[in-house]
């Protein structure tokens, strides 16, 4: 079997820039008193494989464009993909129609050339022509190797949910009326792969293992990803529920990323501004353990949520949210930063067929310098947390309840692994409580925090 | 008000569509469809009392899959530029190339038959083109002002209305050519309500595919309004939940978010001809209590999940996944059920035209039983009523689930006694169906809320139940 060749190239930044200043005159033309266009246009090419063989090849492609309107100091927004002269003119003509229904608010705005500042001068090698180079014959390789090697880490693994790897490039462009031009691109490969183990009573336990990033060479070896996942599902052979006990909670680096990308919310400007963040009011207060020291960093080379701008065309930034316990600030895009009176973080982001929303770049919490295995011989008796269920973090009052499967941890070790068990707690107590900050912060994608010891929590069993 | 779809049987003449499905095939492909889509999406936001968000996207294009054995190629292009879409045919027919050309089969069919489905419930003016912007606007205001006026404590209130209007059209080499519309529309409100240093959120949500006089008959928006802040004023009181197993008994409606994780994505036809769900080896077997009886069907009126054909050209059924506590049926797309001798059920669904089909739920419910709600209630010692659930998951092939749970209720004695906030529901569900004691004669389906997740498409879909009472389900909380 043959492969499709390599993706066309995706449309290129001075292409883009040459749309959104068409769609930008349209907005002008039409009535609009300020408007900003983005574009994107993306090439990504998906190898997917199960049981040995191929299960399903993807290439996907597309290039649209949004047009934000104000009129009177009101909002409107079209988008769409029919990038021809009559259909910018209609998107254009349909953002400033729509602003006629939205509330006009002097805070609509967009930034400036002084407010959006000099995109950053270094390269920040988010573009890898490794990356687009790679055949699709080469990732059907990749992925069908990757599930050998998963399958074969361990006689215990008899069955694989498949391994995929794809591969995409993009670029992104941002013009607005002031005079903001910006355009950039960059490129992403990723990998993954589902093994399964058998359990008793005909139960089978799964191992998933994978990243994204912007570099080729960045990947992970195939069999590093394939070992994880092969020894994940293995360890958890025989998992059983424990009693309902409050412990100590030792959290696995992916588990520690996923509640830092869930706590992201409420550093969100507009969360606070209408008070239901959970830090809200607290701004210079010492909100957690002087060992967690939280960032946002958009200027980072190489990672996967790093771009020279955001979605208005403001220069990203290291954004430091909480320095050594102590909240230090909030993130803001253009519009919250002028409700607010200060100035932009860098965190509107946005996609071609949306409105910027405030979020996060590459967020993570700095590591400490214990090793996980020291973090791990503090706890006399535990519970090491090591995987999830979706939802469970309330971004309002920062409740934390997931459901959770991991190891019991008895002087220092792991001595069964455990399911059927939720972990509770409340993400402020549980950031005052955090009593250890491991020295293995690794990046799978655009949030990343290391092994986490949390002095106590409620976890829910039997 | 919007413009009517277009008719893309015009966008799309048949013989281009031919032509497409020959060049899919050209590598070998032993199957291959063409989908065709035009979605007009809308969205108003109302936040602070302000309408601050106005939006109009339009997508459509056409997507070409090539199937040989169990592999598939796909690729789309935006729009419906013949060359363009030739382009994206040679790219998804490669999967093939270098196979033997298939015996039989290769080439356009030789006619399409136009596929044959009764409509299972026909629009007259569906919200989604009628509802002009001042009318959207008008039902936002309305919510925002019944919220606020509903409780002091209501602080901040956030209101919504999105609408998408979707025609779409399915060609394959079988012969089979169907189009079909779906008509979605859906207000959600959610409101914050403080008091000290409490602060808590509640939603609600009306809609489906449902008429322009939906939204001032049966939800007005002041009764969406009032749920959602009654529901945040509620939990300002409410207690922590206590952690451990116990007796849960969970609303009707929305409810049945908990079949559709907990047993539904588990009967998906993928993991069943993989062998990766335990359901598998289950044909014939006891899966659920008795007196259960779990159903798929895409012909629920006015629900989300609803629709004449699907996004293969299937016309829509009902199928009966477990009748009085036996598993009777599979959930089918056309792939997977041509792989195992099955017949595709209605169930192959795509996100959009940049989307392969994948084998998907519709509206999954369990029948009514015989006893009343409050019967439910009435012996439980101690245990917890589940009145508003929100977000669910489960892993398909360990069967590990979970729900947020975001109004209960403790019940003690067979009364319900105090709000209870936060709570997470756990188990497994592979036994889960099995530990229902008592099935309640109050079905409803929720064609309003849902959104399914799965390999990264969204899809609508409705859930239901009536009330059920579980025993022994794992409860997170901080209480001991």
């Amino acid at each position: 079997m043959s492969a499709p060749a390599p993706a066309s190239r995706h449309a290129s930044p001075a292409e883009l820039l040459a749309l959104c200043e068409r769609a930008v005159a349209r907005a002008r033309a039409h009535g609009a008193a300020q408007a900003d266009a983005c574009a994107e246009g993306s090439r990504a090419f998906t190898v997917r494989v199960h049981g040995g063989t191929i299960e399903t090849l993807k290439q996907s492609g597309s290039l649209g464009v949004g047009v934000r309107a104000m009129v009177g100091d009101a909002v409107g927004f079209a988008s769409g993909t029919d990038l021809s002269p009559g259909g910018l003119d209609d998107l254009a003509r349909r953002a400033v129609a729509l602003a006629r229904f939205a509330t006009p608010d002097e805070a609509n705005a967009v930034p400036g050339p002084a407010e959006a500042g000099e995109p950053p001068p270094a390269d920040l090698e988010l573009h890898d022509p490794a990356a687009l180079e790679l055949t699709a014959e080469r990732k059907i390789a990749m992925a069908l190797e990757l599930e050998r090697l998963a399958r074969a880490a361990d006689p215990r693994v008899t069955r694989s949910d498949g391994a995929s790897v794809s591969s995409a490039g993009g670029a992104f462009a941002l013009v607005n009326s002031r005079g903001v031009a910006r355009a950039w691109q960059g490129t992403s490969v990723s990998a993954w792969v589902v093994v399964l183990a058998d359990d008793r009573d005909g139960r089978q336990q799964t191992g998933v293992e994978g990243m994204s990033v912007r570099r080729l060479a960045d990947l992970a070896p195939l069999e590093d990803m394939a070992r994880r996942a092969a020894k994940r599902a293995v360890s958890r052979i025989g998992a059983r529920p424990v009693p309902s006990a409050r412990v100590p909670v030792v959290m696995h680096p992916d588990i520690a990323g996923a509640w830092v990308s869930e706590m992201a919310e409420a550093w969100s400007g507009e969360a606070v501004l209408k008070q239901s963040s959970w830090l809200t009011g607290k701004l210079g207060e010492t909100i957690a353990s002087p060992r967690v020291t939280l960032v946002d960093d958009g200027t980072l080379p190489r990672r996967v949520g790093s771009s020279p701008c955001d979605g208005e065309g403001v220069r990203a930034r290291r954004n430091v949210l909480v320095e050594r316990g102590r909240l230090a600030m909030f993130l803001y895009d253009h519009y919250h930063a002028r409700r607010a009176r200060r100035a932009s973080t860098g965190s509107g982001l946005r996609g071609w067929s949306g409105t910027p929303a405030i979020g996060t770049h590459n967020l993570y919490l700095e590591p400490g310098d214990e090793s996980p295995e020291a973090i791990l011989r503090r706890v006399d008796c535990g519970f090491y947390y090591d995987d999830q269920g979706s939802f469970g973090l309330n971004p309002v009052t920062g409740d934390y309840s997931f459901q959770a499967q991991g190891h019991w941890i008895e002087k220092g070790e792991l001595v069964h692994p455990v399911d059927g068990v939720t972990v509770a707690g409340n993400s402020l107590d549980m950031l005052r409580a955090i009593e250890a900050v491991g020295n293995d912060l690794t990046w799978k994608s655009s949030f990343a925090a290391p092994t986490l010891l949390i002095g106590e929590m409620t976890v829910s069993g039997r | 008000m919007d413009a009517p779809l277009p008719a893309l049987s015009d966008l799309l003449r048949r013989e281009l569509v031919a032509e497409l499905l020959a060049l899919a095939r050209a590598g070998g492909a032993t199957f291959a469809d063409v989908y065709g889509e035009h979605a007009v999406v809308t969205g108003f936001a109302l936040d602070e009392s302000r309408l601050k968000t106005a939006s109009y996207s339009v997508l459509q294009g056409v997507g070409v899959r090539a199937v040989r054995g169990e592999q598939t190629a796909y690729a789309y292009a935006d729009g419906f530029a013949p060359d363009a879409l030739r382009e994206a045919a040679r790219v998804a027919a490669r999967i093939a190339r270098e196979a033997p050309p298939a015996a039989a089969g290769a080439g356009p069919p030789p006619a399409f038959r136009v596929v044959e489905a009764p409509a299972p419930f026909t629009l007259q003016d569906p919200a989604t083109l009628a509802l002009d912007e001042a009318a959207k606007v008008a039902i936002l205001r309305r919510a925002d002002a019944a919220a606020r006026a509903h409780d002091p404590r209501v602080r901040e209130v956030s209101a919504s209305f999105a609408t998408s209007a979707r025609a779409y059209l399915v060609a394959n080499t079988d012969g089979d050519w169907a189009e079909d519309r779906t008509h979605l529309s859906r207000l959600v409100v959610s409101a914050l309500a403080l008091e000290g240093n409490q602060r808590q959120e509640s939603f609600a949500t009306a809609g489906g595919c449902v008429e322009r006089g939906f939204y001032s008959v049966e939800r007005t928006p002041e009764t969406v309004a009032t749920e959602a802040a009654s529901g945040a004023a509620l939990l300002l009181g409410a207690r922590e939940p206590e952690a451990g197993s116990y007796p849960v008994v969970v609303c009707n409606g929305w409810g049945g978010v908990m079949v559709h994780e907990c047993f539904g994505h588990s009967m998906e036809g993928d993991t069943i001809r993989k062998r990766t769900s335990i359901r598998a080896s289950q044909l014939g077997a006891q899966v659920a209590a008795r007196g259960v009886t779990i159903v798929d069907s895409a012909l629920v009126p006015w629900s989300r999940g609803s629709f004449r054909v699907d996004d293969e050209g299937t016309p829509a059924q009902r199928t009966v996944l477990v009748e009085d506590g036996i598993l009777v049926g599979y959930l089918w797309d056309r792939l997977n059920a041509v792989l195992t001798g099955h017949r595709p059920t209605g169930n192959g669904r795509r996100a959009s035209y940049r989307d392969y089909p994948l084998c998907r739920m519709t509206n999954t419910w369990i029948e009514p039983g015989p006893h009343a709600p409050e019967a439910l209630l009435a012996d439980v010692k101690r245990g917890l009523y589940c009145k508003k659930l929100g977000g669910g998951s489960v892993n398909p092939a360990d069967g590990n689930f979970s729900f947020q749970v975001t109004e209960a209720w403790q019940i003690e004695d067979g009364r319900l006694t105090h709000p209870v906030r936060n709570a997470t529901l756990t188990g497994n569900g592979n036994d889960a169906m099995l530990r229902i004691d008592g099935v309640g004669s109050d079905l409803a389906i929720d064609g309003a809320t849902g959104s399914c997740g799965k390999d990264g498409q969204w899809k609508p879909v409705g859930v239901g139940q009536p009330t059920v009472r579980f025993t022994g389900i794992t409860v997170g909380g901080t209480a001991l």
